[in-house]
């Protein structure tokens, strides 16, 4: 058994330490959000395109659809299994050199990022004050407050989380972004995903900008009519009407698009119109992903090398 | 070739490609839509459904693509019901183009959606994708085939909309409001599109204009029954019908010269200049909105307005015009405060800055392009009462100005009706009612005639004309712009182009090629209607001398005849319109505008009249 190891720092730290960190993500935030909104491809656009680099070229680009999600997919799944900090942080490296190869603009991925980093920073957080200490844990104390002791190996735990997360997070960018959705979704069919569910994502996808911009232009006409939202009960009668209306809108929406497909001969699928041809190129990208990934997952679990 | 590849088109059975016989449909509300409906529509027929709104227009468009069932009655299309396998085929060859463009372009690109009717034809890819790609050319969006519908804008998404309907090559196309929410310009474009549709074209529309263009007969509907069945210049030429079934909408030229006469002036044009009235206004020295150098730039850097200086004064009313994309609507949210661009802005003299601008709309009231973005309370009282709730009014103010609001707005007595289910002129009133109970100083309005039948836009124009506020009109429709406001801002592109009285801006010619504000064929279908209506047949005494042979006894001679009779004769003739007098009468008036014609019809007269000796008549010798 090796005995904990416990590091004394001034009380002072711990305020210094805070601020340090709070102050840095609020800067990367920052410099992030900057980074996406210039890059925006349409006013009011909140969301992106996920397939929007589509039209694209490269290697990624000419994939499969359906060798590419089997590929990535299970890249995603050994890295998720990975435990060593050095094996995690290899895969993503892997990962950032598929973006590379598949010439995303960054701020895409970025952005995706961003979105989630909020959440993830709680990891970091909380896990160092939470994780129950094992033998050969190092421990942190500020001045006299034991109540905060940091456990080094919770802050580690909440690192590798956060790896696997950002890793599988930015390999949805070659897996989506570089075929259009459609192709995507209909390679998935044909993998065997139920073809409703793949019909009901495609136009999902296609109706949430339209619901965002109905969203948008309804809220501007509650703000031109003087609304605030406040602690009143009246505000929640008013956003009750608003969430009520915009179902009301929705189910309505949804009615006429249903008919709008069936006049156009629509009786219960969508017709495929993707062309897929497994080539050796295909088989051979997809045997090296699985190769990387599976060769990763030894890696870890071995020790090999040291890791 | 492709079209070798498509499935048979149904073989035509009789002599009508629809049959419909005492067909009557009735919601699930009770409320009945149609009721004993007898229409034969023979192929190659180019027929406008109009009416009012409520009429059961879309019901029936809905029967013939078989989106609705037969109730009652019977419908047969190339003689058979539609009914299962007939159905399932004849919607193949039946296009029906939806009014909201968002409705019809459900794939996640544009390509994807207007392959998706001809691969449900049976066709193979390859086949497909050629028709695609001609239906693509055809409507000017080859360009654009792999983009996502919400990046088009509406004009496009519209004719994408077409493009996959052309794409099956359809027998039948059915259109519904078509001409929604379009700029002059796409208006035309579709226009042109339609024009070159040989098969047979069913379309509704409050756009008579258009429907002129493109139809030649007119079915009338009114609380689902057929009113009449005419040749649609039979329509036109019987204004007493049109005004029956609320579709007069020739109050918008009875009134004023047409654009074309104003051009007749030939003023030599000068660049940008302010121009603050044109003598009906009296405003006072201070603005009540000024902007100096004012921008605004979207996130991914679309400068949507860029150095805009304009001064409004209390009591002016002001157009703002321009193409579809020009900056109108920016620059009105940020007039409202609902965005801030760069620049000075000022309110009543007050600057307006990122933090204060949402005070805006204590001063600023703004009906919205569609209506339905603004109402989303349970009842037409709540709705109104939101606004002035909001601003923290007593309950008794708020219960006054609903009243007050709702009278003003000629829906007194709606209190309790619930928004969703009114008629789209009803909701734009309502939206309307919901601005003026905060009592703004400032009104704006975008598009306010946008879907409104004839009648509602006349109403709304009596309501406009009768209320005390600075006005801002955002519209397409030049009547409006020229019987509500003084003076014109155009925008291109972000900038204002021109700033001058709404006179000045009619006689314009230089827009047409820079801003596409083409009205050119709106003012000439207007002008051949005002002309279709003024000949028109009138039965009244003629007093006639003529000679011919007659018997007295063993006598035959010829001597001159004189007579009296009454007859019927086609009879053109023009209203009197006096440029510097306009008419004193109201646009809603009943009674016809002023106009006459020599010899009148109320005194005997004489005239030619060919073939007068064949017809038999009788006098006295």
């Amino acid at each position: 058994m090796t005995e904990q190891q416990t590091i004394h720092l001034a009380a002072y730290w711990l305020p210094l330490l805070g601020c340090g960190v709070i102050l840095c993500s609020w800067l990367a935030m920052r410099a992030l959000r900057r980074m996406i909104t210039t890059r925006q491809e349409t006013p009011n656009e909140q969301i992106p395109t996920i397939d929007a680099e589509a039209s694209g070229r490269s290697l990624i680009h000419s994939w499969d659809p359906r060798f590419k999600i089997i590929a990535l997919l299970g890249f995603a799944f050994c890295a998720v299994s990975l435990q060593s900090p050095i094996t995690i942080l290899i895969a993503l490296l892997l990962t950032i050199i598929t973006l590379a190869i598949a010439r995303i603009p960054w701020h895409r991925p970025l952005r995706r990022l961003l979105a989630m980093n909020g959440f993830l920073v709680m990891f970091l957080v909380v896990m160092p004050l939470t994780v129950p200490t094992h033998s050969g844990d190092t421990l942190v104390v500020f001045g006299n407050w034991q109540m905060l002791t940091c456990n080094l190996r919770g802050l580690e735990l909440a690192l590798i989380i956060i790896g696997k997360a950002w890793c599988v997070a930015l390999l949805m960018e070659p897996l989506l972004a570089t075929a259009p959705l459609g192709a995507t979704l209909e390679g998935l069919t044909r993998l065997g995903l139920p073809g409703k569910i793949s019909e009901m994502l495609l136009i999902a996808h296609r109706y949430l900008f339209v619901f965002l911009g109905e969203v948008q232009r309804m809220r501007s006409g509650m703000e031109a009519r003087a609304f605030r939202p406040g602690r009143r009960w009246d505000t929640l009668r008013d956003l009750g009407n608003f969430v009520g209306m915009l179902l009301v809108r929705s189910f309505e929406r949804t009615h006429r698009v249903y008919a709008a497909m069936q006049a156009r001969g629509y009786t219960g699928t969508l017709p495929h119109h993707h062309q897929f041809r497994g080539a050796m190129s295909d088989w051979l990208q997809t045997t090296i992903w699985l190769g990387l990934g599976l060769g990763l997952v030894l890696v870890d679990r071995l020790g090999v090398g040291g890791f | 070739m492709h079209q070798l590849a498509r499935n048979l088109h149904l073989q035509q059975d009789g002599p009508a490609l629809y049959e419909l016989r005492d067909l009557s449909y009735t919601y699930p509300n009770g409320q009945t839509a149609l009721e004993r409906i007898d229409l034969d529509i023979a192929s190659g027929d180019r027929i406008a459904i109009i009416g009012q709104n409520g009429a059961g227009k879309s019901t029936l468009l809905k029967h013939l693509n078989g989106l609705l069932s037969v109730q009652q009655g019977s419908l047969a299309y190339k003689g058979q019901a539609l009914l299962e396998e007939h159905l399932r085929r004849a919607r193949l060859e039946i296009g029906l183009l939806f009014q909201d463009p968002d409705d019809q372009l459900f794939c996640n690109t544009l390509q994807e959606d207007v392959l998706f009717g001809p691969l449900n034809q049976g066709l193979d890819i390859t086949a497909a994708t050629a028709a695609t790609n001609t239906a693509l050319a055809a409507v000017g969006l080859a360009g654009a085939a792999r983009r996502a519908p919400h990046k088009l804008s509406y004009g496009q998404r519209k004719r994408a909309g077409l493009a996959g309907l052309l794409a099956m090559s359809p027998d039948v196309l059915l259109l519904d409001e078509p001409t929604a929410n379009l700029d002059p310009h796409q208006e035309e474009v579709l226009l042109q599109l339609l024009k070159d549709f040989t098969g047979t074209l069913i379309c509704i529309t409050h756009n008579l204009l258009f429907a002129y263009e493109i139809c030649e007969r007119a079915v009338v509907l009114d609380r689902g029954h057929i009113h009449h069945d005419y040749t649609f210049k039979e329509l036109v030429s019987h204004k007493a019908s049109l005004r029956e079934h609320g579709l007069d909408f020739t109050f918008r030229f009875a009134e004023s010269p047409m654009p074309e006469d104003l051009h007749a002036d030939d003023q030599t044009q000068s660049p940008v200049r302010e121009t603050h009235t044109d003598g009906h206004l009296a405003p006072e020295n201070s603005p009540l909105i000024q902007l100096q150098d004012y921008g605004f730039t979207y996130p991914d850097g679309t400068e949507a307005l860029i150095g805009l200086d304009l001064d409004i004064s209390r009591g002016e009313t002001l157009a703002i015009v321009g193409e579809n994309g020009a900056g109108k609507t920016t620059l009105v949210s940020c007039l409202m405060g609902l965005r801030c661009g760069s620049g000075e802005y000022r309110l009543d003299g007050k600057q307006v800055t990122d933090t204060n601008r949402r005070d805006n709309c204590q001063q600023i009231g703004m009906v919205f392009q569609d209506s339905s973005d603004q109402l989303f309370c349970p009842s037409c009282y709540e709705e109104v009462a939101f606004g002035p709730r909001q601003l923290g009014l007593p309950n008794e103010t708020i219960k006054k100005r609903v009243a007050e609001a709702l009278g003003q707005t000629g829906l007194s007595g709606f209190d309790e009706r619930v928004p969703l289910h009114l008629s789209g002129g009803e909701r734009k009133r309502l939206a309307l009612a919901a601005v003026l109970a905060m009592q703004p100083q400032i009104l704006i309005l975008d598009e306010p005639t946008a879907g409104l039948d004839p009648a509602g836009e006349e109403l709304l124009l009596d309501i406009l004309k009768g209320l005390d506020v600075t006005l801002i009109l955002i519209s397409h429709d030049l009547f409006f712009v020229r019987r509500l406001t003084h003076r014109t801002l155009v925008l291109h592109e972000g900038h204002p182009v021109q700033n001058y009285s709404t006179k000045d801006f009619f006689t314009d010619t230089n827009l047409t090629s820079l801003n596409q504000l083409d009205f050119t064929y709106r003012n000439r279908c207007g002008l051949e209607i005002m002309r279709l209506q003024h000949e028109h047949e009138h039965s009244h005494q003629h007093h006639h001398s003529h000679e011919h042979p007659h018997r007295h006894g063993d006598l035959v001679h010829n001597h001159l005849h004189e007579h009296e009779h009454e007859h019927a004769h086609t009879f053109s003739h023009t209203h009197r319109t006096e440029p510097d007098k306009p008419s004193q009468l109201p646009a809603n008036s009943a009674q016809e505008p002023t106009h006459g014609h020599l010899p009148r019809a109320d005194q005997p007269h004489d005239h030619e009249h060919p073939n007068h000796e064949e017809e038999p008549h009788k006098h006295e010798h």
